[in-house]
């Protein structure tokens, strides 16, 4: 049977095999593309740091991020400031942020039978779209991070303001999402435990162990994430082994002829990224205990992914504590962009996981970009024989309903993933 | 009051104007007022295979994202979606620069891609009997307040006075230069612009768009909070018609006077002027603003 | 009666500049600009109220009869190279007809910045002048005829070569008259400055 997903930023359609009353195999299938890339071919290369957040509208701020990254790496000895880092890394944060309360009270709680509570999934995230936008100037779709820094200065008053931001967020969390001081729940290390707390969260997470779904939604216990900053680590978990030694270039993008997404895989492996990747790799200890007690499951990705808000807003907390404002927001690169001849890399951790831009340059001009999404990790679609993580995600479940909530836990981005 | 019922349609779109949408800061009123048979995020009480093979009550359509033919949500051409709804409803509303212009997406790659009504600023033939119905908020996104506001206003049966390209005047007959706090270096053409500063004008080197492009941005801020020529981010024209334009971080300059000028305003009228400002030095413009 | 002011106030300019060209600047006081005009002082007095301001309106009356003649060039519809050959002609012109103009110009304006010091800032007292020059170089540049570059770069190459061969002209080292020039030097130039 066939189902046509609906709202998680555009659509796909699941086509769902049965086989004795279970999911066998599931195909994933995305009906367009918007062609960025080809877009951006012969475009001035800074002018992808306007184009790129616009492939999409949740997540547009850690396409800027990547854009920005993948064209310094096209420079040799390129000066960027602690002060520039530390705001790009602050603005990211916000919009991480910003998705996972939109996905839990937008997308997760009607896929629970509640009604979307739509004034808590924007309350929080227009404070921190606030908080980007004193940097920025907007969100979404700024492009305030250039080669070299920021275009922003920032003054003191500045802080104060993103100060009130941040604990008004936290506050929110304390009084709506984890019934308790954000102390409390950022120290917990027993999944269990929050079972019994107040909150929507642990209202969910009780529902699910309610409906007999503790185990439901395991995949490969396989985990990647590339992005690192001041506070992800770069590494691969293998059923809790953690490496950190891997590289970029054995990511492989493939088409698929049914559809219009791309596969990704990581040395012909599937991998999940996301939230639950970046805990496990972290060793985050609340959902290494999850883990353990109900593996790469739905309670462990829907977990990880608000656990993530409130550690996120801790780590920006000090950030904050830790900026220079005598340092320059931006250093002039030496050299020219119209001078440059060079291919550029970056992967950074977006709301959904991995981001990866690569980038050709040939005089200043865009001669080719590659992006890779979290979206086309988590849903890659593979043979029965070699299924995406997603797809081994749904196999075994009884019924299609389920298997949405299974999908979706993936945090799908239908805009990324047709880019 | 009724609530008034709104079609949210995304074409080939990034759902910017959905997510700059959900920022608008009223929103608990907001949704007492319409309520949504189809968005792109929140829940409605039709799905989408719904809306595209019955024909469900609407007052007002909008469109998000560049229109092609081609281009299909739930198996079912936009443009058939389109034509299905625009007869049955009392407005319609092209959101965003795409679905006024084409925008970002006019290059994606389907046939004809554009606007509903115009082709960047071309006007097209398709669809005009549906040019006395129809309202474009543009921008890459739409600022919240100016889609909302709108939205009341139809709601209100208020007329609202358009410009050549269907944009309601009270938004978009200001320039986006209207409110920079970095004005003053505009005004005495002080054009030392270094990025990462209070201060300084993103005209003269970095491609401001801000005196030639028309919107709110410096009047209704950002999030409430900023805007992009205040943070110190040149102006990309993203309400106009030529939007994206290419090379825009730097200023188009014939011999070093820039070849856009702000609107309506004559170049040797500029020229006089600025020569005129750019003999004297002002200090206070030439040192920090905040300084020791 | 403004009118008739301003008529006045020109014929003071033009007996000022004729005997600045012959006598010098600094030599020339207004109670000789006034004899010359067979005015009583105190009367001149009435129209310009120091040899500064007198100098100042000077340089901005040259400057207004320039730009009225290149404004009448740049609003032809013609080509760049005509443009600049048409610019060239009217600057020699100039240059022969009302050569205390152009004298004025490079001699006492370029030569005496002390005396523009106060409100003729910068180029503002050659403003009209200038703004022509720039729309001149601006379409040029726009319709694809001339090359991009710094303002000032293809200013003074313009505006210095016109200045010297007037400068040469007035030592009497040329050996021809300079509207023979006009089509060699407009060939130059426009080769020069062209994008080709």
């Amino acid at each position: 049977m066939i189902k046509l997903i609906e709202k998680i930023e555009g659509e796909a359609k699941l086509n769902f095999n049965f086989k004795e009353g279970k999911i066998d195999f599931v195909d994933i299938e995305f009906m367009s593309t918007r062609n960025i890339e080809n877009i951006l071919k012969g475009k001035n290369a800074f002018d992808a740091l306007v184009i790129n957040p616009r492939v999409c509208g949740i997540c547009g701020h850690a396409h800027l991020i990547a854009t920005v990254q993948a064209l310094e790496s096209c420079y040799e000895n390129l000066e960027l400031s602690n002060k520039a880092k530390s705001i790009r890394e602050l603005t990211l944060n916000f919009e991480l942020i910003q998705n996972h309360f939109k996905w839990f009270y937008l997308t997760l709680f009607p896929l629970f039978g509640k009604k979307q509570e739509i004034l808590k999934a924007t309350y929080p995230s227009q404070l921190m779209a606030k908080a980007i936008a004193v940097f920025g100037g907007q969100y979404p779709h700024t492009s305030y991070a250039i080669v070299g820094g920021v275009v922003c200065e920032i003054t003191h008053m500045d802080i104060i303001k993103l100060q009130h931001y941040i604990s008004q967020t936290s506050k929110f969390v304390e009084d709506n999402l984890v019934k308790t001081d954000s102390k409390t729940f950022l120290t917990c290390k027993d999944a269990d435990a929050l079972l019994d707390y107040e909150g929507d969260l642990p209202d969910i997470l009780r529902e699910i162990k309610k409906m007999n779904l503790l185990g439901h939604g395991k995949s490969y216990d396989r985990f990647i994430s590339f992005g690192q900053n001041s506070y992800f680590k770069k590494g691969k978990s293998l059923k809790t082994k953690v490496s950190h030694n891997i590289s970029l270039e054995h990511v492989k993008e493939s088409d698929i002829a049914s559809s219009f997404a791309k596969n990704v895989s990581f040395k012909d492996e599937y991998y999940e990224v996301g939230p639950l990747a970046r805990a496990m790799i972290n060793k985050n200890q609340l959902i290494a205990d999850a883990h353990k007690k109900y593996g790469d499951s739905i309670f462990s990705r829907i977990l990880a992914r608000v656990c993530e808000i409130s550690k996120l807003l801790e780590h920006s907390k000090k950030l904050i504590d830790n900026l220079d404002l005598n340092e320059p927001s931006y250093i002039e690169p030496s050299m020219d962009i119209s001078k440059l001849n060079s291919i550029g890399y970056s992967a950074v951790e977006a709301a959904r996981g991995t981001l990866i831009h690569k980038v050709e340059i040939e005089e200043g001009i865009i001669k080719n970009y590659e992006i890779i999404t979290p979206t086309q990790w988590n849903l890659s679609g593979g043979t029965k024989e070699k299924q995406g993580v997603s797809q081994k995600a749904m196999v075994g479940l009884d019924d299609v309903k389920t298997a949405e909530l299974v999908f979706k836990s993936f945090d799908v981005c239908s805009v990324c993933t047709t880019h | 009051m009724k609530k008034t019922k709104v079609l949210w349609l995304s074409a080939i779109a990034c759902n910017g104007n959905t997510h700059s949408f959900l920022n608008y800061p009223f929103m608990e009123q907001f949704l007492e007022d319409f309520e949504f048979i189809y968005h792109p995020v929140i829940d409605s009480k039709y799905s989408l295979e719904d809306i595209v093979s019955k024909e469900i009550t609407c007052d007002i359509l909008l469109i998000e994202g560049a229109i092609s033919k081609e281009f299909k949500r739930a198996d079912v051409s936009v443009v058939k979606i389109i034509e299905k709804y625009s007869k049955i409803v009392q407005k319609i509303v092209t959101v965003g620069t795409c679905a006024t212009f084409g925008g970002i997406f006019r290059e994606s790659g389907y046939e004809n891609t554009s606007g509903l009504h115009f082709d960047q600023d071309k006007q097209l033939k398709e669809f005009q009997y549906l040019r006395d119905k129809t309202i474009s908020v543009s921008g890459c996104p739409v600022h919240p307040e100016v889609l909302v506001n709108t939205l009341y206003a139809i709601k209100k049966s208020i007329t609202l006075k358009l410009d050549n390209f269907l944009r309601p005047k009270e938004f978009y007959a200001y320039t986006v230069h209207n409110g920079c706090t970095r004005n003053e270096y505009f005004e005495y053409k002080v054009d030392n612009h270094r990025f990462g500063e209070l201060e300084g004008c993103m005209f003269y080197d970095h491609g401001c768009q801000a005196p030639f492009t028309h919107g709110s941005c410096n009047k209704i801020l950002w999030n409430e909070v900023n805007s992009k020529t205040r943070a110190g981010l040149s102006c990309m024209g993203c309400t106009e018609p030529t939007f994206p334009k290419r090379n825009l971080f730097s200023t188009k300059k014939n011999m070093a006077i820039p070849e856009n000028l702000p609107v309506g305003v004559g170049k040797r009228v500029y020229l006089t002027l600025a020569g005129i400002t750019k003999a004297f030095k002002i200090d206070r413009l030439e040192k920090k603003l905040i300084d020791d | 009666m403004l009118k008739k002011k301003e008529n006045k106030k020109e014929l003071i300019m033009q007996a000022a500049l004729e005997l600045f060209a012959s006598k010098g600047f600094y030599t020339t006081t207004i109670p000789d600009i006034a004899a010359s005009l067979k005015m009583s002082v105190g009367n001149m007095y009435n129209y310009f109220k120091s040899k500064d301001i007198l100098a100042k309106e000077i340089i901005k009356y040259i400057s207004s009869y320039l730009g009225n003649k290149l404004r009448e060039i740049n609003e032809q519809e013609i080509s760049t190279k005509e443009k600049t050959r048409k610019i060239v002609e009217i600057y020699f012109k100039t240059a022969s007809l009302k050569p205390e103009m152009i004298d004025y110009f490079l001699r006492i304006y370029l030569s005496n910045r002390e005396v523009f010091k106060d409100s003729c800032e910068g180029m503002i007292c050659v403003n009209e002048f200038v703004t022509e020059i720039m729309i001149y170089f601006e379409e040029g540049v726009k319709c694809g005829d001339l090359r991009e570059q710094d303002f000032f770069s293809a200013f003074g190459l313009f505006m210095g070569y016109l200045g010297g061969m007037v400068f040469l002209k007035g030592e009497n080292i040329l050996p021809k008259d300079l509207n023979d020039y006009i089509d060699d030097i407009a060939f130059n130039i426009y080769k020069a400055l062209s994008a080709e």
